[in-house]
């Protein structure tokens, strides 16, 4: 089998906490199983064609590099939108969860318009939502670390990824976290989200291969003890 | 005047009975004191003789404190200095009450204090510094510094209250603070020294180096030599000077480097200076080896990225088999967020063949972060059992390395050193 794609999205300007991790996890646990993977740097400005791509990453970034990538997001929206329809699968995270709504009003007033993925908006805050976070979601429970204080507000019809168990979560009064839409996955989980949560890195490989292959491809399983004792040991913690 | 004696003695008191409570030297003298007259540093700095020099930066603070105050010494002037680490105002206030007279005078030619990177915005109004140093600007905690950016303005509003800043040429962020500067000088390395201490930017991508500039103190050679190494350091002038540090790394050449800059300005030849650095123990548990059940254990402490990837580049280049333990906290000290491990390059010890282990309250994500980077571990969350099984498995004559963050450091100097830990956490 050839190597499956990943583009990573903005690695230099998005990649503020850990974000190289979740990369280094898919990737990963390809090779454990005997597949491999290409990894596509896609840096802001550079030319990129989604339709080579199985799996888009996309992490968070400082206020100053997501104007930047606000920018070039635009440019590649329509390209974008046709990917997601097409079923490629997007793992997107803070900044780029934001982006993929449909607009991101800052806290003085001006509006940084996103790609519309996702029906939502992010109003931005004073107060920072920082801590241990735990989701319930249909991929089973997620342990993360969040750390914004931009407002996720999703419009009714849109699914959210998981219902918040500890922690903000999109924002702190309807106890949803992230949102999902077809293969597209949007979440405040920062970093190192996949190499603590297996499952959910194995769902997003598994549906990245079906699509290419056009059929299921089983994955061997692998030894996740030490994956769930780090993923247990953050859930305790505040 | 009535005020500040009156801080003064309250301040004293209330460090008395913290100490008498089994606390240590506390924080809580400068607090109160602060309580009682909101300017006592202002006040206990003014009659120093020839003003006070600030350090802050992301990391090396310490130990360029270190350095700069023994070159100061040599000169045989009386130093006023913050003890490791306690580098907010409360820290200085407390440092500044312990050697004022009862009058609430400090007699003494100059201060040297290492700051935090976030409290210095609003401690150099204070201190009116005579000169700044800025070690180097990187990623911290997010979760307590907020973002690089925001770091690097606190950082520059600090440079503007000071007479002259040594900056780091070879960080574009710090190069970058010499516009704020009212005057400014600049140390560096040579391009092969400089290559093996990447900055920020080109850590997250192709980032773009500092503009070369003309170095009043550059860093010429740095080669490991037993637990430390041997520098040689020039000025403008083409004199070259060569000294042995108890510290090893090329950061703390960079350190050194930024000292002998801060001493030379400040009047201390520089060859005076150079030679100071020889004398200079490694600062608590920054590169400080410890004596334990007949094992030498080498304390590397960890605080980021940055400083991770100094520790990775050390211990690659030991003979492989060394022991080492990495003890990760999440308390508030240490950061609550851990995902900055997955940062730092911990694939380039894949091939070290060292033997690793793993402590701390976020022991099991150290050791997965090593799993994916290809490498085994075993993990203990207690401290005295990760000490013990780690001291197992040093063999008689060598050296175990343990790479802690700094509440695990606390925890472990407790146990190897009782009672410092925690004089040091109250600091």
């Amino acid at each position: 089998m050839s190597d499956l794609v990943i583009a990573h999205l903005y690695p230099y300007e998005m990649n503020i906490y850990g974000d190289t991790g979740n990369v280094i996890a898919l990737r990963r646990r390809l090779e454990w199983r005997g597949l491999s993977a290409r990894v596509d740097p896609v840096p802001v400005g550079a030319p990129y064609d989604f339709a080579a791509a199985d799996l888009v990453f996309g992490g968070g970034g400082q206020d100053r590099s997501q104007l930047q990538v606000a920018e070039d997001l635009q440019q590649r929206a329509a390209a974008i939108g046709e990917a997601v329809a097409a079923g490629t699968v997007f793992l997107t995270i803070c900044g780029t969860y934001q982006l993929f709504g449909r607009r991101f009003l800052t806290q003085d007033g001006r509006e940084i318009p996103g790609i519309g993925v996702f029906a939502l908006e992010t109003l931005g805050g004073r107060k920072r939502m920082i801590g241990n976070i735990v989701v319930s979601t249909p991929w089973g429970e997620l342990v993360g670390f969040e750390n914004h204080s931009g407002r996720t507000l999703l419009d009714p019809g849109q699914a959210a990824l998981g219902k918040v168990n500890k922690g903000y979560g999109n924002n702190e009064t309807r106890g949803e976290e992230g949102a999902v839409t077809a293969n597209c996955f949007g979440t405040y989980l920062h970093g190192s989200l996949l190499p603590k949560n297996p499952s959910f890195a194995d769902e997003l490989l598994a549906r990245a291969l079906h699509r290419r292959e056009g059929k299921v491809v089983a994955l061997a399983p692998l030894d996740d003890r030490l994956e769930h004792l780090a993923a247990q040991a953050a859930a305790r913690r505040p | 005047m009535l005020r500040l004696v009156l801080a003064t003695a309250l301040g004293r008191a209330a460090g008395r009975l913290s100490r008498l409570l089994g606390r240590g030297g506390s924080a809580l003298p400068g607090l109160v004191a602060e309580k009682v007259d909101p300017r006592t540093i202002e006040r206990l700095v003014a009659p120093i003789r020839h003003g006070v020099i600030v350090v802050t930066g992301t990391n090396g603070k310490t130990t360029t404190t270190k350095m700069l105050v023994a070159m100061l010494e040599s000169e045989g002037r009386r130093v006023v200095t913050n003890p490791t680490g306690s580098n907010l105002a409360r820290g200085i206030a407390t440092r500044l009450i312990e050697v004022a007279s009862w009058r609430g005078r400090v007699d003494a030619d100059v201060a040297v204090f290492e700051a935090d990177e976030a409290a210095v915005r609003t401690l150099a109004p204070r201190l009116q510094p005579e000169v700044i140093v800025v070690t180097n600007l990187a990623r911290d905690q997010l979760d307590r510094y907020g973002e690089l950016a925001t770091t690097a303005a606190h950082v520059a509003e600090a440079v503007r209250h000071a007479g002259v800043a040594v900056l780091n040429a070879d960080d574009p962020l710090v190069a970058e603070l010499g516009r704020a500067a009212r005057a400014v000088c600049f140390f560096g390395a040579a391009e092969g020294i400089r290559r093996a201490m990447p900055h920020d930017s080109s850590l997250y991508g192709p980032g773009e180096d500092a503009a070369p500039r003309p170095l009043d103190v550059r860093l010429e050679r740095a080669e490991p030599d037993g637990d430390g190494q041997v520098i040689e350091l020039s000025v403008a002038s083409g004199e070259r000077r060569a000294a042995r540090l108890q510290v090893p790394g090329p950061y703390n050449g960079y350190n050194a480097a930024g000292a002998v800059l801060a001493a030379v300005t400040f009047g201390v030849p520089f060859a005076r200076a150079v030679g100071a650095l020889e004398e200079v123990r490694p600062a608590f548990g920054r590169g400080q080896v410890v004596e334990y059940r007949g094992r030498r254990v080498k304390l590397l402490l960890v605080k980021n990225p940055a400083g991770l990837n100094q520790a990775i580049r050390l211990l690659s280049a030991l003979p492989p088999g060394a022991p080492v333990l990495m003890a990760i906290n999440d308390l508030d000290a240490d950061g609550r967020d851990v995902s900055w491990l997955w940062d730092a390059r911990v694939e380039d010890l894949a091939g070290s063949g060292h033997r690793f282990g793993t402590a701390g309250l976020r022991a099991y994500d150290m050791a997965l972060r090593l799993k994916y980077a290809g490498l085994e571990a075993w993990s203990e969350i207690d401290f005295r059992a990760a000490l013990d099984r780690f001291a197992d498995g040093i063999p008689e004559g060598a050296t175990g390395y343990l790479v802690p963050t700094y509440t695990a450091m606390l925890r472990f100097l407790d146990l190897l050193l009782p009672g410092t830990g925690r004089r040091e956490a109250w600091a």
